[in-house]
């Protein structure tokens, strides 16, 4: 009995751990698909092609190129043409034979000089006309004029008929290299006249030189090295690591489905998890391999030329770059070819064939390359602002480490790490959702037509718009928005200028199109916009949250403004807008900036775009809701234009999802996004009344009023408090509960018929 | 071994909108027995394949296979399965050998037991001149035999063949239903989907004739052929499809249905 007893116990601790243990990737299968998947990989030609021998053959070839452009660059000198030489006869020698006068120090000898005479020169066209003619044409990289006025006229200073001419063309850049240097040559040649007048009027020349001045660049040899390889380096080892990782992932994904192994792959005991990890191993691993192979073979080449043109010598700024330090460089490949794998590995997913796939690179490098390109705009540096931004923080910091500056590195470290850990999580996860939707993995390819797309938008009407709607939805607010602001093209001069100014975004381009995507796309207009009367005690608290919260959000926005100051230009620019608000009527300006704002955009974001979101498969209400949340909220942000305001309005948008998702209405939404706004154009009038309680909640600062401390605090905990009672409201998931199938076949005991078997 | 009950899927589809591709199919299948599921294209008959090798989720109903269900079990169900599907799936620059190997390792296999498994399947399914061919120089019956022997790695159970003759020529396709039918006398449970009559008839124990979605009747093949007063088979399937289509059975459909399932 005893031992039974023991016996049940262990199997149940077995069937527990096994339990535990179920839906975990195992190492040992994940080791085995990237074993097979890199194999694979191996043995393709292609592949072994773009990530190895290309780069191996690629930059030594370009670089012998380039030596032999130098070289030709080198001898080729820019051909000058002066005319008018006879009108030089009172001045110092300027002009020798085919050359300028051999006193002249600088790169006189690289330059070929034809002279003519003024009168040689004409014919029915005048001098300057055959001069431009000779420009534009490129017979001459630059022409000098000396006009007959030069010698003939009293005052050469004054006249400007008798000055000398240099003509050129900025459209060219050896007529530019040309100009240039004629340029040298004729400050130089005006120099050795004014002095040889001053020492024969019997001025000392040294009186108009008092001092000599020299700029010494104090950067240390390896910083000055490093600065732009320090640049260029991480870009161009990103577009690889992007280009290494997205043609693996098509073949890993698109390739297999379009043979149909995938179907077989996930027929096997493997879990989704386990063929996603071992997937994406392999996938980071060649994207990891072809930036290395790459950025090594450019770096072996670029030293070689570089030594063997000597232009390092001349431009401190454009040396062979230092090999050691770009070590550093790895440190950032790993994290960010595994996002990119990662990020291409849930993009290839939706693919259907490897040519599909090849479609979605496009996109993809469109998205991250601007966080690429940030490293690389001038003044741009680690700060705690720049470090926040995925990618681009990333690579500041690498910069940081290439140039030496560890202390500065190393304190940004923490918040690098953390944004680059939660954007791989988020891809990762991404990928691993794409395998397990079954959408993706077995899309059927049927036909796309206009038509019938047209009749399926119309007949399958529902009572809710789909998640693909309120992502439509959401970006046609965008792009409208984006568009409207680029048509206003002055600040208005008065309220009535800026009261349309209002007016015409928040109607015409976000109520609008809202309203007509529900009316057309959904059968009810209520439902879709989540008009719904909640559980009555919301709404007040709702006001009361607006109240409570505010003080925190005025703290958050001047935070905000603090990492990311607002250009003097855009400051400027809101001004006279401010002003002209802060002397209409309250009324007015409660209707504009706050009632309105707060009908229109809720009613879009937190109710067509969320309740659109927020459906779909009844099982997984939680994770839909996260994405109704944050989708709804990042968009809502981006529709405020402003960095600095969307990004308060993005953590806006986040706390009016939960309230949307758990009260299941818009209604407490619109209120508490009318208290707060409300509360933000009404402040001053508040503070300034002579009402009781206003000295208790603010103080007064040069930037206008401000809470006290003490009331932020006090108010954020009753914030707190309210907003952790709204979350802990039951959720009310309407959009769930429309089931689109009435199952009216009732289901047999499945025991009574199983053991009937 | 596999109970299915009032199997559904739903699909979006542009051009008919929301469609039921799986409609309350089902069906019992026993060890040592081959099942046949007879329909046009387009009928269910891969979409009930692939619930029950769990790549796909019902809409609604219940799969049991070898005792798990598909839905709450699915690794467990992918344990006891063997799935061959019609295209064949091969990957291009593994050989056989490596390719049975690599499911036999998924399937968590020791290297020994392994390879003498392989031995065996080799020999059985007469693969042995094409081991180390990569599977992009193969012909399409080496890779069904390939897949053959994928799926046959672990000694499953449950053998599930979707169309697997589908493409393959006569003598091919000959050696493929005598392996079948080899597996059944192991004692295997086999589940066999096609759209050509003649291999059901000589091949399969009991019957399932779908179409658009439905299973239209079920039952060995005497017990049709005795409830359609029809001896010839493809007579009997394509007036149970026209009579279907003509909407004289829609009314009788869940009855049938019904009947499906107890014969």
């Amino acid at each position: 009995m005893k031992q039974w007893a023991i016996e049940r116990i262990e199997s149940a601790k077995e069937k527990r751990l096994a339990a535990k243990m179920a839906g975990k990737p195992r190492m040992s299968a994940v080791w085995l698909i990237f074993m097979r998947e890199m194999r694979d990989q191996l043995r393709d030609r292609r592949t072994l092609f773009t990530i190895a021998v290309l780069p191996m053959l690629l930059y030594p070839l370009v670089g012998t190129l380039l030596l032999q452009i130098v070289q030709f660059t080198h001898q080729h000198s820019a051909s000058v043409c002066v005319i008018g030489t006879e009108n030089l006869r009172d001045a110092p020698p300027l002009v020798g034979e085919d050359c300028f006068d051999e006193t002249f120090s600088s790169d006189a000898e690289q330059l070929r000089v034809v002279t003519y005479a003024w009168k040689d020169i004409i014919t029915t066209q005048t001098v300057e006309d055959r001069a431009t003619e000779w420009v534009r044409t490129g017979a001459f990289d630059c022409v000098v004029l000396v006009p007959p006025s030069f010698a003939s006229s009293p005052d050469r200073l004054h006249d400007s008929e008798a000055s000398v001419r240099v003509l050129y063309n900025v459209a060219s850049d050896q007529s530019m290299v040309a100009r240039q240097r004629v340029s040298t040559l004729l400050g130089e040649w005006r120099s050795g006249w004014i002095r040889d007048r001053l020492s024969r009027s019997g001025i000392d020349v040294d009186a108009i030189e008092p001092f000599k001045m020299a700029d010494i660049d104090i950067a240390p040899e390896r910083t000055r090295e490093a600065a732009l390889w320090s640049k260029l380096l991480p870009f161009i080892m990103l577009i690889w690591a992007m280009t290494g990782a997205f043609y693996p992932a098509i073949d890993l994904v698109a390739g297999e489905k379009e043979r149909g192994t995938l179907e077989t792959l996930l027929c096997s005991p493997a879990l989704r998890s386990e063929i996603v990890l071992g997937k994406l191993a392999t996938v980071t691993s060649f994207s990891m391999m072809t930036a290395i192979l790459n950025a090594t073979s450019m770096l072996i080449t670029s030293s070689f030329v570089f030594s063997h043109i000597g232009l390092g010598a001349a431009e401190n700024s454009f040396g062979a770059p230092p090999i050691i330090p770009m070590l550093w460089l790895l440190v950032a490949l790993v994290p960010l070819s595994a996002l990119f794998s990662a990020l291409a590995l849930a993009v290839a997913a939706m693919a259907r064939s490897s040519k599909e796939g090849q479609y979605y690179l496009m996109p993809l490098m469109m998205v991250t390359l601007p966080l690429v390109m940030l490293p690389m705009l001038p003044g741009t540096t680690l700060t705690t602002g720049t470090s926040l931004i995925p990618v681009t923080g990333m690579f500041l910091m690498v910069r940081a480490l290439v140039e030496g500056q560890y202390a500065l590195a190393l304190w940004h470290f923490p918040l690098v790490a953390i944004v680059m850990v939660a954007c791989l999580m988020m891809a990762a996860k991404w990928a691993h959702r794409q395998f397990e939707d079954e959408s993706v993995l077995f899309g059927d390819s049927d036909q796309w037509e206009l038509r019938n797309w047209v009749r399926h938008l119309w007949r399958d009407r529902q009572l809710v718009a789909t998640p693909a709607q309120g992502v439509a939805c959401g970006a046609i607010i965008l792009v409208a928005l984006f568009f409207g602001k680029l048509a206003v093209t002055e600040m208005p001069g008065d309220f009535r200028g800026i009261a349309k100014l209002i007016l015409m975004p928040q109607i015409g381009m976000i109520l609008a199109p809202t309203l007509l995507m529900a009316t057309v796309l959904t059968t009810s207009l209520r439902t879709s916009l989540r008009i719904r009367m909640p559980h009555w005690p919301t709404l007040p608290l709702a006001v009361l949250l607006g109240i409570a919260l505010h003080p925190l959000y005025v703290s958050m926005a001047s935070w905000i403004t603090y990492m990311y100051p607002v250009s003097e230009q855009a400051a400027a620019a809101m001004k006279p807008f401010a002003e002209h608000l802060r002397s209409a009527p309250l009324m007015s300006v409660l209707f504009l900036m706050a009632l309105l704002p707060a009908v229109c955009e809720e009613l879009a974001f937190r109710g067509f775009i969320f309740g659109g979101l927020n459906r779909e498969n009844s099982f997984t209400r939680n994770r839909t809701a996260m994405r109704a949340i944050l989708v709804s909220a990042v968009m809502f942000g981006i529709s405020h234009g402003v960095l600095q305001q969307s990004l308060a309005a993005t953590v806006m948008g986040l706390l009016l999802g939960v309230l949307a998702w758990k009260t299941g209405s818009v209604l407490p939404c619109i209120l508490l996004h009318f208290t707060n706004n409300a509360l933000s154009v009404s402040l001053e009038t508040i503070a300034t009344s002579n009402w009781g309680g206003a000295a208790m909640m603010f103080r007064m600062t040069s930037e206008g009023p401000e809470y006290q401390p003490l009331w932020v605090l006090g108010s954020g905990i009753i914030a707190l408090i309210l907003f952790w009672w709204f979350a802990t409201l039951r959720s009310k998931p309407v959009e769930a509960a429309i089931e689109r199938f009435d199952t009216d076949t009732p289901l047999v005991d499945p025991s009574a018929r199983l053991t009937g078997c | 071994m596999i109970q299915v009950q009032h199997l559904t899927k739903h699909y979006e589809d542009l051009h008919r909108g929301t469609f039921a591709a799986v409609d309350g199919v089902s069906f019992t299948v026993g060890s040592g027995e081959i099942f046949g599921l007879l329909g046009p294209n387009g009928a269910g008959k891969t979409t009930v394949l692939r619930i029950l090798s769990t790549v796909l989720s019902p809409t609604s109903g219940i799969a049991n296979v070898a005792g798990h269900d598909v839905v709450n079990d699915p690794a467990e169900v992918r344990r006891r399965i063997g799935f061959v599907s019609n295209n064949t799936a091969m990957y291009d620059r593994m050989t056989a050998w490596e390719m049975v190997e690599y499911f036999g390792r998924l399937h968590g296999m020791t290297p020994a037991t392994l390879s003498e498994r392989i031995e065996t399947l080799f020999t059985q399914l007469r693969m042995n001149d094409f081991r180390d061919v990569p599977g992009g120089k193969m012909s399409t019956g080496m890779k069904q035999k390939v897949s053959i022997a994928r799926a046959m790695v672990h000694d499953p159970p449950v053998l599930i063949f979707d169309e697997a003759t589908l493409g393959l020529d006569v003598m091919v396709a000959r050696n493929l239903l005598s392996v079948i039918r080899d597996l059944r006398d192991c004692g295997k449970c086999l589940i066999f989907s096609t759209h050509i009559m003649s291999e059901v008839e000589k091949l399969c124990d009991r019957i399932a004739i779908m179409h658009q979605g439905r299973i239209l009747d079920s039952g060995t093949l005497e017990a049709l052929r005795g409830r359609h007063g029809e001896q010839d088979f493809e007579e009997l399937f394509f007036g149970l499809l026209s009579k279907h289509e003509q909407g004289e059975l829609r009314s009788h459909g869940s009855e049938l249905n019904e009947r499906g399932v107890i014969s």
